[in-house]
């Protein structure tokens, strides 16, 4: 019995790209106020989402038979032949225009597609995608599919347990690592603790040159265009003005530090004293 | 009063919705507040778990007149099985129009699946809610912090998660005296679906609730210098903090991880070693009342958020800051 894998991809706009625009001061918002137009910024596949699909090879190098199906909304987009060049089994287009969906509708599709293919036992996703960093869009799904949810994956395990599998996974939490273990089927999220990603390999890259990108209509989904009206809607987008008031302090190593303690004490952001001492008088005086 | 927040006044309540004695619930509070004001609509607090114990002199001061209180045994986490339970089967009997959450690293997990689970729409990375022309406005950060949304909320009922660190708390002009009502859920039919096997070692202090961090970056150079950083930290009796891709490098412990994917933490006073200043490290640390910035580079971005600035090699800067500290 082989492992049904569904790894779930959005394309994005490159965040690095975007980024350094951003710090340029030359991030272009278009005349509706809320897109980003400039054509020089790359459209990738969300790097968490990318690892989404590492995870998967992973999960196959480590001896599990499993059968790869990457899934994407939208059409014409690269990220799916990039998926194939990577060597999984399906890369699969819902047709339905991205931007007109709020995460609900995203996930709703989604749902639809993994019911009709008869479920799977593992859904992959990123933890959040690099642009909107929302990061509810696997939650939702998990809702809708009735499946529970592990988030920000560090690493995955999957072994099989009596006639179905388990899959064991090590989170990354503000505490520290925390080991999970739940019963497929399952949603999990990836986090880029996993590690970086593979690049295509040559033949794989050929390889998915013959490789058929499987398109699945919104409609044939059952899913009724009355359900995927989005509730939340984007109305603006701007870039955060920074109001730069950097006092630079001059001199030397030592000239500078000790400038700069004088001036957090006078502040009183410091206390006026050497802080361990104070914590030691104290200490001792209680 | 309590007898009037039924389905009635169904659409026009703004509800806080807090974990247990998680952080950040007064300045949550104080935006429900202005938002409920701005929708014309009454204003509750609901608590999952064990209350803080000043739960009542809490929701005085911010003039909630009822504190709904959740607390089921089997509670074990604010995103579990359970937690979506009890707070699906409380929003069947109480009805409204927005839920506040604070968005921890649970609250990720819990906002998004209670939507689903009651049809609510959703949204997180929350900096502010405004009511514009009658309508619900959320500003939330996009592009790792590069750029701001404002999403525009539609009919029925939303979950909106906030980031309360860039967040101010204030009392009510007119504080009120509230009372607590203990509301029964039924989920005992509800356990874990995911076993948790390992525990994280949580214990020890925590950098977000360290009034003073020294993080260092790249600029350090080797894992061996992340000492330097250390021996400040220890000398203004603060904590070591570090950006992501040192965390990612091993220099770090992850527990140490500022920004996006890391912490967000907002102490009196940052200073920020070697760090360039991306957009997604800053959301970690924008909120610090006093940010300190070492960088070698005088372009770096990181000058543009901070107070202070000193131009040099952090190798020779640090130990400098500490010999001053101590005097």
């Amino acid at each position: 019995m082989s492992l049904r894998i569904i790894v779930c991809a959005k394309e994005v706009l490159d965040p690095d790209a975007v980024n350094n625009y951003a710090l340029e001061g030359k991030l272009v918002i278009g005349d509706d106020g809320k897109s980003l137009t400039q054509s020089s910024i790359p459209r990738l596949m969300n790097a968490y989402d990318e690892q989404a699909i590492e995870a998967a090879l992973r999960i196959r190098e480590a001896g599990t038979a499993c059968t790869i199906t990457v899934v994407s909304i939208g059409e014409g987009q690269d990220i799916l032949k990039h998926a194939a060049s990577l060597g999984i089994d399906e890369p699969v287009a819902i047709q339905a225009d991205p931007a007109t969906l709020d995460h609900h509708g995203v996930a709703k599709l989604l749902a639809a597609f993994v019911q009709s293919r008869g479920g799977a036992d593992l859904v992959l996703c990123g933890r959040q995608a690099s642009d909107d960093d929302q990061g509810v869009v696997p939650a939702l799904l998990a809702e809708h599919l009735g499946l529970p949810v592990v988030t920000i994956a560090r690493s995955v395990d999957v072994t099989s347990a009596g006639d179905g599998f388990g899959v064991r996974v090590v989170r990354v939490t503000p505490d520290g690592d925390e080991t999970v273990a739940v019963a497929a089927p399952a949603i999990v999220t990836i986090s880029n603790e996993l590690g970086q990603a593979r690049y295509p390999t040559m033949a794989g890259r050929m390889a998915a040159r013959k490789k058929k990108i499987t398109t699945v209509a919104a409609a044939d989904l059952g899913v009724a265009a009355d359900g995927l009206r989005p509730r939340v809607t984007l109305a603006k987008q701007f870039v955060p003005t920074v109001k730069s008031a950097c006092e630079v302090i001059p001199g030397t190593a030592d000239e500078a530090a000790a400038a700069l303690i004088a001036r957090l004490r006078a502040e009183q952001v410091l206390r006026n004293e050497p802080e361990p001492a104070r914590a030691r008088s104290k200490d001792s005086g209680a | 009063m309590a007898n009037e927040m039924t389905s009635a006044s169904s659409q026009s309540r703004v509800v806080v919705c807090s974990w247990g004695t998680s952080g950040g619930v007064e300045e949550l509070l104080t935006l429900g507040r202005s938002v409920a004001n701005g929708l014309g609509a009454t204003f509750g607090w609901v608590v999952l778990g064990p209350a803080p114990h000043d739960v009542t002199e809490i929701a005085s001061r911010h003039d909630v007149p009822i504190v709904d209180h959740l607390e089921e045994p089997n509670l074990q986490s604010f995103g579990g099985d359970v937690a979506v339970a009890a707070l699906a089967a409380y929003a069947r009997e109480h009805e409204f129009r927005v839920l506040l959450v604070p968005q921890t690293f649970d609250a990720r997990v819990l906002a998004p699946r209670l939507a689903a689970r009651i049809d609510a729409g959703v949204v997180m990375n929350g900096l502010g809610v405004a009511i514009e022309g009658g309508k619900i406005a959320v500003t939330a950060s996009a592009f790792g912090g590069d750029t701001r949304v404002v999403y525009e909320l539609g009919e029925g009922r939303f979950i909106v998660g906030v980031s309360t660190a860039s967040l101010g708390a204030e009392a009510a002009q007119k504080p009120a005296s509230a009372i607590i009502r203990h509301c029964p859920v039924d989920v005992a039919s509800v356990s874990e679906r995911v076993q948790v096997v390992t525990r994280s070692e949580a214990g020890g202090p925590r950098i977000e609730e360290a009034d003073i961090l020294v993080a260092g970056g790249r600029g350090l150079g080797d894992k061996a210098n992340y000492r330097l950083v250390e021996e400040l930290a220890a000398a203004l009796g603060g904590m070591a903090a570090a950006s992501r891709p040192i965390v990612d490098e091993g220099w770090a412990e992850p527990a140490r991880q500022v920004g996006l994917t890391g912490k967000i933490t907002r102490p009196q006073l940052y200073i920020a070693a070697g760090i360039s200043g991306a957009s997604q490290h800053m959301v970690g640390c924008a909120a610090a009342k006093t940010l300190v910035a070492i960088n070698r580079d005088p372009d770096a971005a990181i000058f543009r958020y901070a107070r202070y600035g000193i131009v040099g090699d952090c190798l020779e800067i640090l130990p400098a800051l500490t010999r001053a500290v101590k005097g």
